[in-house]
């Protein structure tokens, strides 16, 4: 039995938002993490979360995808309660901060699927390639590719899919400077479009991509 | 070399009288369990065998010889403990007197691997006179394997030539069954002296071989031997076919597969896992092969039923296509991201094992002389199949909180009896008609046949019903 998420009240939920928390608590194994967070993204807003070590950024995000229920406050993601569940994860895409990938799928494979499985891919596998300057590796095994590589990958299948919200966890590990430039580019673009992207980062200069919120905890 | 041992001695514990007297315990255990099936061996060698007995013990023999070479080629073979290579690899010291010690335990486990075979060849031949030559063909066989899996493991040549063998051998083991009248009889003496020069000469080379060995191959065979040797340790079985898996992947180049443009969306995982076994076409072949398994079984006279070895092979084969679950289970995150109610991926990823299982049952059945409502049983039970495939590939990792059970004879840790049996509950759930109508042989089957396809089928849905997002 699922315990009882806080549920949103009517009150909270405002269509202009994709994101709000109002006086949000989060706790680990008990211990609290972070308390008296307010927090709203508006669609086509690109919201940076930046902070010290432990202060429980990464925490946040798993509260906002619906993976931790907040101890206290209220939080709506797209006009209701983050949970974890196929109709939630249609609309939200998290790369999570370690890169993950499937056994025996070539690089291309993966985006082809990523496309495959949703009706209307924001990207085709071709164009995310070429995109995240993956297109000279497009037939290797991810396990195959660097560090830096493997992060493409995961941020330019969590970019294929289509989504209204887009979370992203120290997105900027293992690339290099000019690519963080360009991811900066593509998030840009991903707003433009109407989703709203929520960033942890540790890079200050990708914190303040254009037009971003940045928030210190 | 030997000073820097004594050193790493000296940090540790001299062995007690009771670490000597467990020791003394154990080898004596070992002795009385293997004495049984040695006297059952020389026994049965000395009885009569029919052709097609011949021909399926030679098939066995040949089998496990392959496996023993495909194990070592797969584990390194060799190996230092993590942190030798870590610190005596990269040191001026003598590479074979850093891998002096591994290449003696290489030898221990050929001469017992070779003890085995040599043991089991004159009871599939029947020749209880032929025993000492065929214990020296079996051990310089497996030794001479090992050696030529050590020359292997830095050598891309080496390594065809040793995967061209292990073809060869499995295509034998095949003819074995398949043709066992057609069998030249190869005279055990002067075959155990032509292997045992050949084994010589291999192991010559392969100690040569030892001291230009690349630290960077050595490094690597040994990191994956570490991670297999803490899987063992931590009981966490599963965490080795994640590795394997990796490991596999990681050395081998893709071959780029089209990808059908007008494939539906609800096939396209279905179709990754067919990219996958294209690219390994070993593992195919390995289950065709398998499929005469039951049947050479039978005929060899083990006492295992038929069926229970179809089910067995159904289940492995169903298994074998499972690796898109397992990944979804074990990386809850890459499930999120590809954004798909797990109930339609499950059922999407269900289709492989399902056909898979079903052609490894037709085909078992088949060589097992079993045709009609029987045949139709077991292609019915491949749904079952592919749910415990399923639900093996999702299950998580050992728990090791669950207490121990005292059965009178010692306590039983629970985790790891109900992991083990998590997947071959649903499986065997889901065959229960199929069970029945074994045990019982009715004269009709088409009842049996009837509820098999409902229950079958039922226990498929339930079980995609039933999942969720891990």
């Amino acid at each position: 039995m699922r315990p009882e998420r806080p549920l949103v009240s009517h009150s909270v939920c405002d269509m202009t938002k994709a994101i709000i928390a109002q006086d949000l608590a989060v706790e680990l194994s008990g211990n609290p993490i972070l308390s008296g967070l307010h927090l709203t993204a508006a669609p086509g807003e690109i919201v940076t979360i930046t902070g010290q070590n432990g202060v429980g950024k990464s925490t946040l995000l798993r509260c906002l995808a619906g993976l931790l229920p907040p101890a206290a406050g209220k939080l709506a993601v797209m006009d209701g309660p983050p949970s974890d569940e196929p109709a939630f994860w249609r609309d939200v895409a998290l790369v999570a901060d370690e890169p993950a990938w499937y056994p025996g799928l070539t690089v291309r494979e993966h985006l082809k699927l990523m496309a495959a499985v949703h009706h209307r891919p924001r990207l085709t596998a071709e164009r995310a390639l070429e995109l995240f300057d993956l297109a000279e590796r497009a037939d290797m095994a991810p396990l195959r590719l660097s560090t830096g590589q493997q992060q493409r990958l995961s941020l330019a299948m969590g970019l294929t899919r289509p989504s209204r919200i887009l979370l992203l966890d120290e997105p900027e590990r293992g690339l290099d400077a000019d690519f963080r430039v360009r991811l900066g580019e593509i998030l840009t673009e991903y707003a433009a479009e109407g989703g709203t992207v929520v960033m942890v980062t540790h890079d200050l200069q990708l914190a303040q991509v254009a037009g971003a919120r940045r928030i210190d905890l | 070399m030997k000073e820097i041992r004594s050193l790493i001695r000296s940090g540790r514990p001299a062995r007690s009288w009771a670490d000597r007297y467990f020791i003394a315990f154990a080898l004596l255990l070992v002795a009385a369990v293997v004495a049984q099936p040695i006297s059952f061996v020389l026994t049965a060698a000395a009885g009569q065998v029919t052709p097609a007995r011949v021909g399926a013990g030679l098939t066995l023999i040949l089998v496990g010889y392959a496996a023993f070479l495909a194990l070592s080629r797969a584990l390194g073979p060799v190996v230092l403990p993590p942190a030798d290579a870590a610190w005596l690899l990269l040191t001026p010291l003598s590479r074979r007197a850093v891998l002096s010690r591994t290449a003696l335990v290489l030898l221990a486990i050929s001469v017992a691997g070779g003890l085995v075979l040599g043991l089991a060849l004159p009871v599939a031949v029947a020749a209880p006179g032929r025993l000492a030559a065929a214990l020296v063909l079996g051990v310089a066989a497996t030794v001479g394997g090992m050696a030529w899996a050590v020359l292997a493991q830095s050598s891309t040549a080496w390594d065809a030539w040793l995967q061209g063998t292990l073809t060869v051998v499995t295509v034998v083991a095949v003819l074995c069954t398949a043709v066992p009248h057609l069998l030249p009889s190869v005279p055990i003496g002067p075959a155990a002296a032509v292997v045992a020069a050949t084994a010589v000469l291999l192991g010559w080379r392969a100690w040569s071989a030892l001291t230009r060995m690349p630290a960077r191959i050595l490094l690597d065979a040994s990191t994956r031997a570490g991670h297999l040797a803490r899987a063992t340790t931590n009981l966490d079985p599963g965490a080795l076919t994640w590795i394997a898996e990796d490991n596999h992947w990681r050395t081998h180049d893709l071959r780029p597969h089209p990808w059908p443009e007008r494939l539906p969306a609800f096939l396209s995982l279905a179709w990754t896992e067919v990219c996958r076994l294209a690219r390994r076409p070993g593992r195919p072949a390995l289950l065709l092969a398998a499929t005469l398994l039951p049947m050479v079984a039978s005929r060899a006279g083990i006492p295992a039923p038929g069926l229970l070895l179809v089910a067995a092979g159904a289940l492995t084969a169903a298994a074998s296509v499972t690796s898109g679950a397992r990944r979804d289970g074990n990386n809850p995150a890459l499930a999120r991201l590809l954004g798909v109610d797990p109930r339609q991926t499950l059922a999407t990823r269900a289709l492989p094992p399902l056909l898979l299982g079903a052609a490894w049952i037709v085909l078992a059945l088949t060589w097992l002389g079993l045709t009609g409502p029987w045949l139709l049983l077991g292609v019915l039970t491949a749904p079952a199949m592919a749910a415990g495939a399923l639900r093996m590939a999702r299950r998580q990792p050992v728990d090791h909180s669950l207490p121990l059970v005292d059965f009178g004879m010692g306590g039983i840790p629970v985790g790891p009896v109900l992991w083990a049996l998590t997947g071959v509950d649903i499986a065997l759930l889901g065959t229960l008609p199929t069970v029945q109508a074994a045990l019982t042989q009715p004269a009709q089957l088409g009842g049996y046949v009837v509820a098999q396809a409902l229950t079958g089928v039922a226990v498929l849905a339930a079980y995609i019903w039933r999942s969720r997002t891990p």
